[in-house]
């Protein structure tokens, strides 16, 4: 576990210096509660949201005033504050996070809307980019169809070298890490 | 020649453009901070030189490679189409488009289909292809080409941007950055969602999986290969690499290089068709093409020196080094792949001749070579380039009798100097004569020029002392620039030698190092040269060579051994000589455990800054001797910023282009002003040359010295 911490702490600080923003919480309660909140504070009226194990007991723990969309996802995508998926690996050393979207629905909700929130489970945390590279070439043989990693927002310094934040993609990128997300851990 | 004049008029217009001076000016700088950060902690060597190997051996197997990708491909469900030409390419993804009914395509970056103008090729049969990187898609309103490969719009202002999105939108927009990325978002948006086409090129195609690997920053990669219903690939075959777990290396260098990211916001990996949204209404797999392209591909790898650049991974970092880039930008060089690199790709993707004369923009200063995650020696083909189109175009006859008759002949070669120094008139007026190195005729433009020396170096050896009982024989090669402009360091030389006990030989048959005619493509008399020298040198019987010059020290060091080393006869003599040839300062350093054993006497309390010659640091790869020496000698060591950026001077370089080679020279004087040093050190008289003659034109205090003078002024007597 200990482990886990440090690398948590390098990732936080990777993914910060890259305009991300990095939460940690216990389960898929705090998850809830805690996408509650940040729907609350960007003023979303719609969330899209990729159907997957974490993403769905989130939404359940959630008390939502926004309406929450899971199909029909390129109309809804297009027109959500929020979308919302489930993240497979978080890379500490540079901040990224790893995802199989080969699920369109994935890709959709991580694109389209203004801030994508990102569900991570805290044990998926590995330290270099050449671990994720070495993860994902031991299962070469079934390679899915779609892979992304995803650094920081959409990002773009065509005008003048002048960074600036969301162009085609979202233009905030929230991640949530989940140290429980097989269940409701005891008080 | 008309391209030639065209190429110079492009020179100036870019030069008088202010816009793109100063942008690219203050990239050129923040770029090299941004670039350390991204590698801290990282070997790059160690990871560049994976990249070569990697890319190397993929390049070597690329046929085989392209049949493993579309076998893994194809069963995958996508369909993979090796193109040979640009017209087959362009052929095979029109026809996709119209079996479509496309209408609307959107693009994402893609350089291999600016190579083969597909746009254009699109828009003839009736299909719009919008660019949706942002940079390219203000290129494409513009109607520009792009300036710089991975900041296409690098040479234009937010005024300007604002102007043509107002256009674009019928608006009328401020100039404020973050507004105008939101309106290419929303108009951008509009356009993926109702294109019946995606067309993406690719970094990497990794032949055992199938996958295609695309990085970008904007996403605008990933809207266009999920959002349409059809994508199609045009990805060249020197992308291809043999295992996924090559793709590693390319990522940890490309981000690093190219923006000194440690990995761009996103990276997409694609294994044949996935799902997506169908124009009825559907949701199922997507159609997915992907054209692997040779056009000139396959005749690069079979080139034993060229196919080298097939390991280029298009970041750039060799244009954002390149000080010609820094001072003209992307359009001089006229073609889609720009800079150094740009030059060599175009040669062999679009056209040779075209390349042919774009490739006399290098100086030959070897800062990209230092940076290329590929591990190309870009300088190097840059050079053969020019080779191959001499051999093609022949030489006229005048530069052929200076090369061979007047280069070799020391004598005949001094006393036009002195002619040409003090008429001016035959030198100046005549092209071909004004790319000779030591024409210094006419060039007084920012700086004076050294007065010819009344009597070469070789006629004043008769002056020189001798040690009585010398414990080595040295033979010294003087060089041009030593024996007709700085005999003095000759003369330094020999103090520095009789201290340490030696004996300095001077052999009179010796002549050019042949560098000034290798720089002109005459690699025949560039190899005549250089056995006069290596005869000259034997008979002579010495035990080291040595020269105050590293462009001299890197001829008769490094290209003497490989232009002989086909020739039975000479291919040993080469390499017995050149294991005895070292540069000057490097000898001193060693031989006097760094100038301890010189017995070195201060003079006074004077400061110094060294300035680092392109060929003594990154040819031959010396730095810290001088360094050392100059310590040793008492002096105080004031480093300038950036020391090894290149002066400017580039052989005959500033003769030909000195445009180009002034504002370089400024930079360098304002980088020495401002150590507050009384005294400019270099090891290279041709840097002497330059930088001294800047001095003296702004009237400056600081002396220019060679370190063998600084060492001869203060041993013992
Ligand atoms: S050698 Fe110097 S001038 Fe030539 S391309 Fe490289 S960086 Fe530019
Ligand atoms: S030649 Fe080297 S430095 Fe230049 S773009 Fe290619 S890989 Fe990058």
């Amino acid at each position: 576990m200990a482990d886990l911490e440090k690398l948590y702490e390098q990732f936080k600080a990777a993914a910060e210096a890259v305009s991300a923003q990095v939460y940690r919480v216990k389960d898929l309660k705090e998850a809830g509660a805690l996408l509650s909140t940040l729907a609350e504070e960007g003023g979303a009226k719609k969330i899209a949201a990729a159907s997957s194990p974490m993403v769905d007991k989130c939404l359940e723990n959630a008390a939502l005033k926004a309406e929450v969309k899971t199909e029909d996802l390129r109309k809804h995508a297009e027109e959500a504050c929020i979308g919302l998926s489930e993240l497979d690996m978080a890379v500490a050393e540079i901040g990224s996070l790893q995802q199989d979207c080969t699920d369109l629905n994935k890709r959709l909700v991580s694109m389209l809307p203004h801030t994508h929130v990102a569900l991570v489970k805290t044990e998926s945390l590995v330290p270099t980019l050449a671990d994720a590279i070495a993860k994902i070439d031991a299962n070469k043989d079934h390679i899915p169809g779609y892979m992304a990693f995803i650094t920081g927002p959409s990002r773009t310094a065509d005008i003048e070298r002048v960074l600036t934040i969301g162009v085609h993609g979202p233009a905030e990128l929230k991640i949530i890490f989940v140290d429980n997300p097989g269940g409701v851990s005891h008080e | 020649m008309s391209n030639c004049k065209n190429m110079r008029a492009k020179i100036h217009s870019a030069l008088n453009d202010q816009n793109l001076r100063g942008a690219l000016g203050r990239f050129a700088d923040a770029y090299l901070g941004a670039r350390a950060k991204a590698y801290q902690g990282r070997d790059f060597e160690k990871l560049r030189q994976t990249i070569a190997d990697r890319k190397g051996s993929s390049a070597q197997r690329m046929e085989e490679l392209a049949q493993q990708f579309k076998k893994n491909a194809e069963a995958r469900g996508a369909k993979v189409f090796i193109a040979r030409t640009a017209e087959e390419a362009k052929k095979y993804i029109l026809d996709v488009a119209l079996a479509n009914q496309v209408e609307l395509v959107v693009k994402s970056k893609s350089m291999a289909s600016e190579e083969i103008h597909l746009n254009h090729y699109l828009a003839e049969h009736g299909i719009t292809a919008a660019e949706t990187d942002l940079g390219e898609w203000i290129i494409q309103l513009a109607g520009q080409r792009p300036s710089h490969m991975v900041m296409p719009a690098i040479h234009m202002t937010r005024q300007e941007v604002s102007e043509y999105f107002s256009k674009e939108t019928n608006q009328n927009l401020s100039d404020d950055i973050p507004l105008l990325v939101q309106v290419a978002r929303q108009e951008l948006r509009e356009k993926f969602l109702k294109a019946g086409m995606g067309i993406s090129g690719a970094n990497a195609a990794v032949a055992e999986t199938g996958t295609i690997v695309i990085v970008t920053n904007e996403g605008n990669a990933r809207l266009t290969t999920t959002l349409p219903p059809v994508h199609v690939a045009l990805v060249g075959m020197e992308k291809l690499v043999e295992k996924f777990t090559d793709v590693g290396a390319v990522l940890e260098c490309l981000p690093r290089s190219a923006t000194g990211q440690h990995l761009t916001s996103y990276v997409t990996m694609i294994t044949g068709p996935t799902p997506s949204n169908l124009p009825d209404g559907t949701i199922g797999p997507k159609e997915m093409h992907i054209v692997l392209m040779d056009n000139g591909r396959t005749k690069m790898k079979e080139d034993p020196l060229f196919s080298q650049a097939l390991q280029c991974i298009r970041c750039a970092s060799c244009l954002n080094v390149c000080p010609i880039f820094a001072l003209v930008g992307g359009h001089v060089y006229g073609s889609v792949y720009t800079g150094g690199i740009g030059t060599i790709l175009t040669a062999f993707f679009n056209d040779f001749d075209d390349a042919g004369e774009l490739q006399n923009l290098c100086l030959g200063c070897e800062r990209c070579k230092e940076v290329c995650p590929g591990k190309i020696d870009i300088p190097k083909l840059i050079l053969e380039l020019r080779n191959r189109v001499t051999a093609k175009k022949g030489m006229p006859a005048s530069q052929k009798f200076l090369l061979n008759t007047v280069l070799p002949n020391r004598k005949l070669f001094h006393s036009m100097l002195k002619i040409g120094s003090k008429t001016q008139k035959p030198f100046v007026s005549d092209n071909k004569i004004r790319h000779l190195p030591l024409f210094l005729a006419g060039l007084t433009e920012g700086r004076s020029l050294p007065a010819l020396a009344d009597q070469p170096f070789r006629d004043q050896l008769y002056r020189l002392s001798k040690p009585k009982q010398p414990k080595a024989k040295v033979g010294f090669f003087g060089g041009c620039l030593v024996d007709f402009v700085y005999p003095e360091l000759g003369k330094a030389a020999n103090k520095v030698l009789n201290n340490m006990n030696m004996e300095m030989v001077y052999p009179l048959e010796q002549a050019c190092c042949g560098v000034p005619a290798g720089h002109l493509g005459a690699t025949e008399a560039h190899r005549r040269m250089a056995k006069q020298n290596i005869e000259a040198f034997e008979k002579a019987g010495v035990d080291y060579i040595v020269t105050v010059c590293p462009t001299c020290t890197a001829s008769l060091k490094k290209e003497f051994v490989e232009l002989l080393k086909d020739d039975p006869a000479w291919a040993k003599r080469a390499e017995d000589f050149a294991a005895k040839v070292y540069d000057f300062i490097h000898f001193v350093a060693k031989q006097t455990d760094n100038g301890k054993q010189l017995g070195l006497k201060p003079l006074g309390k004077e400061s110094v800054t060294y300035h680092d010659s392109c060929h003594m640091r990154r040819n031959l790869g010396i730095y810290e001797e001088p360094r050392k020496l100059i310590s040793e000698a008492g002096l105080e060591l004031k480093e300038m910023q950036w020391p090894d950026r290149c002066c400017g001077f580039g052989g005959s370089y500033s003769i030909r282009y000195p445009e180009l080679s002034q504002p370089i020279l400024e930079a360098k004087l304002d980088d020495i002003s401002s150590t507050g040093a009384d005294i400019l050190c270099t090891a290279c008289p041709g840097c002497m040359m330059q930088i001294g003659g800047g001095l003296d034109k702004r009237n400056s205090n600081i002396k220019t010295k060679h370190v063998v003078e600084l060492l001869a002024e203060r041993l013992p007597d």
